[in-house]
């Protein structure tokens, strides 16, 4: 019989490796699940572009509604799946439907982290990951009105921006001493500090929310430092949870999310993971990463189908993702956690830099700020792991290609 | 007015590897050289907009838009990996003693 290939999450990664099964040639069903309504869509509009309503739902669908029919994908939106039973090789559906599966991609992504304090569940507070949040989140978006933006990670600075964008009055806020502290650390964060500050959002940073109050609907926020601020709505983005609750009981290994190897297989045979929900074993970082950008739910979701096929293909791209705030462009590329040396192209103040993460003269990572040339350009050189001429990388006049060849 | 081919630039002012742009009749277009092979396109990434002269970053036929990592093959207009969907499009190049010349 011809296998059955399921996936479970019609989310950019599992949309896909759905594609990539067809476009690859696979012989026997596929069949798409996901909890939303809609054919799947990129994300990426919705905290900028489609936010700002300069362009529609459409444009960011990732294939038309009748792709899916056309290419023989049997497509079942607007149903969880909510069991995986490895044993007897069956997803169990919301509505009690039981789906069999030779191959199973798990590609449920993660939801957004909710926060628990005093006025948490008033009216007018918003979280955004669908489209049904970017829609909310437009309806209240009127010029002049105030609005606080609590956290200031990739989704929170975006928003921050996109609200400026449209004239309405923004108050960010974030416990670390910048924006996108963890990743980027101090030194790069304070640029993009400057950026939203430029732009007009009064930022609050080293300091966390204590409650939100109001009536019904959330007027002021208060902070820990005791800061009182009065607003017309929030907008929460303080990261995501992998989405892992069907996989209780499965036997499945999930630790910060499902755990796959380079072939994004999980601990159970013929069962796979890719997009935001996998920790997926990185073969050119020798660990386990995961990680929550659209570059990786594409080309992970792409592998985990070629490998569903038999095809033996390691993962090993080099992670990499841009985040738009204003005029200015931001890319980042690598991994790192921690780093020795920040070594920058052009300055961090001048409004346009490389920032290279370098431990034990390797560059782990790199960011870049208005330098998208430089940021494909260093891509190499972090995924050849070899060490680099520091100078060199600091030298604006040498051409980063030039270092490719280097020992 | 019907197509025809219109003197754009000479061709030693389009670096190896390279793609420079120019203004033809109004249409800012971007003209790569791959190695003595001319290709013309529009100057505009059809994702988000952003010039494929400025941002482009050029492997062969390959054009990567490195705004946002769209890639398109320079000889069709036709897209090579997302977040682009859309073609770019492409014109028909000649060369006519030391100038390129654009069909549109």
């Amino acid at each position: 019989m011809a296998p059955r290939y399921v996936i479970v999450g019609a989310s950019l990664a599992g949309a896909t490796a759905a594609i990539t099964l067809r476009d690859e040639g696979a012989d026997g069903t596929v069949t798409l699940i996901g909890a939303e309504h809609e054919p799947p869509y990129e994300r990426p509009p919705l905290s900028k572009a489609y936010l700002r309503g300069d362009v529609p739902f459409d444009k960011a669908l990732l294939r038309p509604a009748a792709f899916y029919a056309e290419h023989g994908i049997e497509t079942i939106f607007g149903t969880r799946a909510t069991r995986i039973d490895p044993s007897t090789r069956i997803v169990e559906l919301e509505d009690h439907r039981r789906v069999p599966f030779d191959a199973l991609l798990i590609a449920t992504g993660g939801r957004n982290r909710h926060i628990s304090i005093p006025g948490g569940d008033l009216e007018g507070i918003y979280g955004l990951r669908t489209v049904q949040d970017a829609d909310r989140i437009r309806e209240e978006m009127v010029p002049g009105r105030r609005v606080v933006v609590v956290g200031m990670g990739f989704i929170g600075s975006e928003v921050a921006a996109s609200l400026r964008q449209k004239g309405l009055d923004v108050v960010a806020i974030d416990p670390s001493k910048t924006p996108l502290f963890r990743v980027l650390g101090e030194a790069v964060g304070q640029t993009i500090a400057d950026l939203h500050r430029a732009h007009g959002v009064r930022t609050v940073f080293e300091d966390t929310v204590a409650a939100f109050e109001g009536t019904r609907r959330v007027t002021h926020v208060v902070t820990k430092a005791g800061l009182r601020l009065e607003c017309d709505f929030v907008v929460v983005g303080i990261g995501i949870e992998p989405a892992v609750e069907l996989l209780e009981g499965s036997g499945i290994h999930v630790d910060n999310g499902v755990v796959v190897d380079e072939y994004c297989q999980t601990s159970v045979s013929g069962v796979y993971a890719a997009g935001d929900v996998a920790n997926h074993y990185h073969p050119i970082f020798d660990r386990r990463i995961r990680v929550e950008h659209w570059q990786n739910a594409i080309k992970q979701g792409a592998a985990a189908a070629r490998n569903m096929l038999g095809n033996y293909v390691p993962y090993d791209e080099v992670h990499w993702f841009w985040s738009d705030q204003y005029d200015a462009n931001l890319q980042y590329a690598g991994f790192h956690m921690k780093w020795e040396q920040l070594v920058v192209r052009g300055g961090l103040d001048s409004g346009s830099y490389l920032a290279c993460y370098v431990n034990g003269g390797r560059i782990d990572a790199a960011v870049g700020l208005n330098r998208a040339k430089d940021v494909r350009r260093v891509m190499p050189l972090i995924k050849s792991r070899h060490a680099v001429d520091l100078e060199q990388l600091r030298d604006e006049g040498v051409d980063l290609r030039s270092l490719h060849a280097s020992p | 007015m019907a197509a025809e081919f219109v003197t754009a630039i000479k061709t030693n002012e389009i670096p190896a590897g390279g793609v420079t742009a120019i203004d033809v009749r109004g249409t800012r277009i971007a003209v790569a050289n791959v190695g003595g092979t001319y290709y013309a396109f529009d100057d505009e990434c059809t994702h988000e907009q952003c010039s494929l002269s400025e941002y482009g970053e050029l492997a062969g036929t390959t054009l990567t838009c490195t705004c946002h990592g769209s890639e398109f093959d320079v000889r069709t207009g036709n897209v090579l990996a997302p977040p682009a969907t859309v073609p770019v499009k492409v014109y028909p190049v000649r060369v006519a003693g030391d100038a390129l010349q654009i069909e549109l």
